[in-house]
């Protein structure tokens, strides 16, 4: 989707996107030439579908920044932390599809407790692959 | 007044960028796979997912890396076929680690942690209108798959596609034109019936279609050491496909499919056609690859 300023025929571009509200996202459009601001509000069905294509709106950095259409599956790692997670093996973690890395989480601590570990660093991970034959 | 083509990048969000770059991620980690083979059905029950895991195997044992993708997420059983239900996907320092079964066979399938009695679900700010975007978020799913296992070397990347002739062609389309298909079914007119309409999908896409296996033709009765027949023979329906080969079912195949035990190392009738099978799918995709 792209917008297009009419009276400038020049295209528009992204000022800022603001957090879900109920599903719905906010988008302010600005045009460079005359200045002149217009916002898009999705529905939450065209929210999902948008969701759907696995692709993050706003300017660079967006997903850093709670984007709408990340911060909805990263609220979902407030996960039992009773293992604690180092910065290295977060790191690895964040290579695993969203969509399954809560589940993938859950299944490495699952392994740590019965090892005895009370934290995950990356040692733990490449422990866990050979003891998985992989 | 410019149009949708007259202007560059979409403003900000670079939307198809984005599915660039995952399209780019996909084809950087199968880079060393050497040929993709998806097996599709018409309709589901004709066990095209045993057949695909039994096809790895003989692959495996002909000195082929092999590894199997379930795409069937819905109805993931590849994990439970390998042994692999427990088995956590471990991030390594080059993408997620390929797990593997007892027989050194790389296995992805949601089945591994998505639990049998639980249905996969999404994420959604839309409950209850899972028609209007589901499918497409499947897709970005097996995406993020593709896209995130270390595949590494392979041979043979086998896809176990979801059932349906409409899906078989929606992954050709997803895919793209260098993976070859083949297609299961079972020898009854309304199995091939529907295998058909794939067959006529598939015809429409640049995909090369191999062929088709006939699989369950006959049952292996131990008592009488002979294959006795279980679908009335008909082949009224003419796939006009090569058949690459013909699989009686095997009562001990499914009991040890259902434990998740390597059923090889037999000479019972179906995996002596299942080695074969492999042999020919080998010598098929070899000729076309050294052609080329």
């Amino acid at each position: 989707m792209k917008f297009l300023c009419v009276p400038c025929d020049k295209p528009m571009q992204l000022l800022e996107a603001s957090p879900p509200d109920r599903g719905s996202v906010s988008l302010v459009y600005s045009c460079d030439a005359c200045g002149y601001e217009m916002a898009m509000l999705t529905n939450p069905q065209e929210t999902q579908v948008v969701t759907s294509l696995g692709v993050k709106i706003g300017k660079d950095g967006a997903a850093e920044s709670k984007c709408p259409f990340t911060g909805m599956l990263a609220d979902m790692e407030q996960a039992d932390d009773a293992i604690r997670w180092t910065p290295g093996a977060r790191e690895r973690l964040s290579s695993v599809p969203e969509f399954v890395r809560t589940m993938a989480k859950s299944g490495i601590e699952k392994y740590a407790r019965e090892q005895g570990y009370a934290e995950v660093d990356e040692k733990v991970l490449d422990e866990a692959r050979s003891h998985f034959g992989m | 007044m410019k149009s949708y083509y007259d202007i560059t990048g979409d403003g900000g969000s670079n939307i198809l960028e984005q599915v660039g770059a995952m399209q780019a991620a996909i084809d950087e980690k199968l880079a060393g796979v050497k040929h993709r083979l998806a097996i599709g059905s018409g309709k589901g029950g004709v066990g095209k997912s045993t057949l695909t895991r039994q096809l790895a195997t003989a692959l495996r044992q002909r000195g082929n890396a092999c590894a199997i993708l379930d795409a069937d997420l819905n109805g993931p059983s590849q994990a439970r076929l390998s042994g692999l239900q427990d088995v956590p996907l471990l991030p390594g320092a080059e993408g997620v680690a390929l797990p593997r079964d007892a027989n050194d066979v790389g296995v992805v399938s949601l089945g591994s942690l998505v639990p049998e009695h639980e249905a996969v679900r999404f994420d959604t700010v839309v409950e209850g209108d899972s028609y209007t975007w589901r499918a497409t978020r499947e897709f970005t799913a097996v995406a993020e798959l593709l896209s995130s296992i270390d595949w590494g070397h392979l041979d043979y990347l086998l896809i176990d596609l979801p059932p349906g002739a409409e899906r078989t062609l929606q992954f050709a389309e997803f895919l793209g034109s260098s993976t070859a298909f083949m297609l299961v079914t079972v020898p009854s007119d309304l199995a091939r019936g529907v295998v058909a309409r794939s067959v006529a999908a598939l015809r429409g896409t640049p995909n090369r279609l191999l062929g088709y296996v006939e699989n369950m033709r006959g049952y292996w009765c131990e008592d009488c050491n002979d294959v006795r027949p279980l679908f009335p023979e008909s082949e009224r329906i003419d796939l006009g496909i090569p058949r690459l080969g013909s699989v009686p079912f095997d009562p001990e195949l499914a009991a040890a499919c259902d434990r998740g035990e390597p059923a090889i190392g037999t000479d019972r009738p179906w995996w002596v056609a299942v080695r074969k099978l492999a042999e020919v799918v080998e010598e098929t995709l070899e000729t076309k690859a050294s052609a080329e």
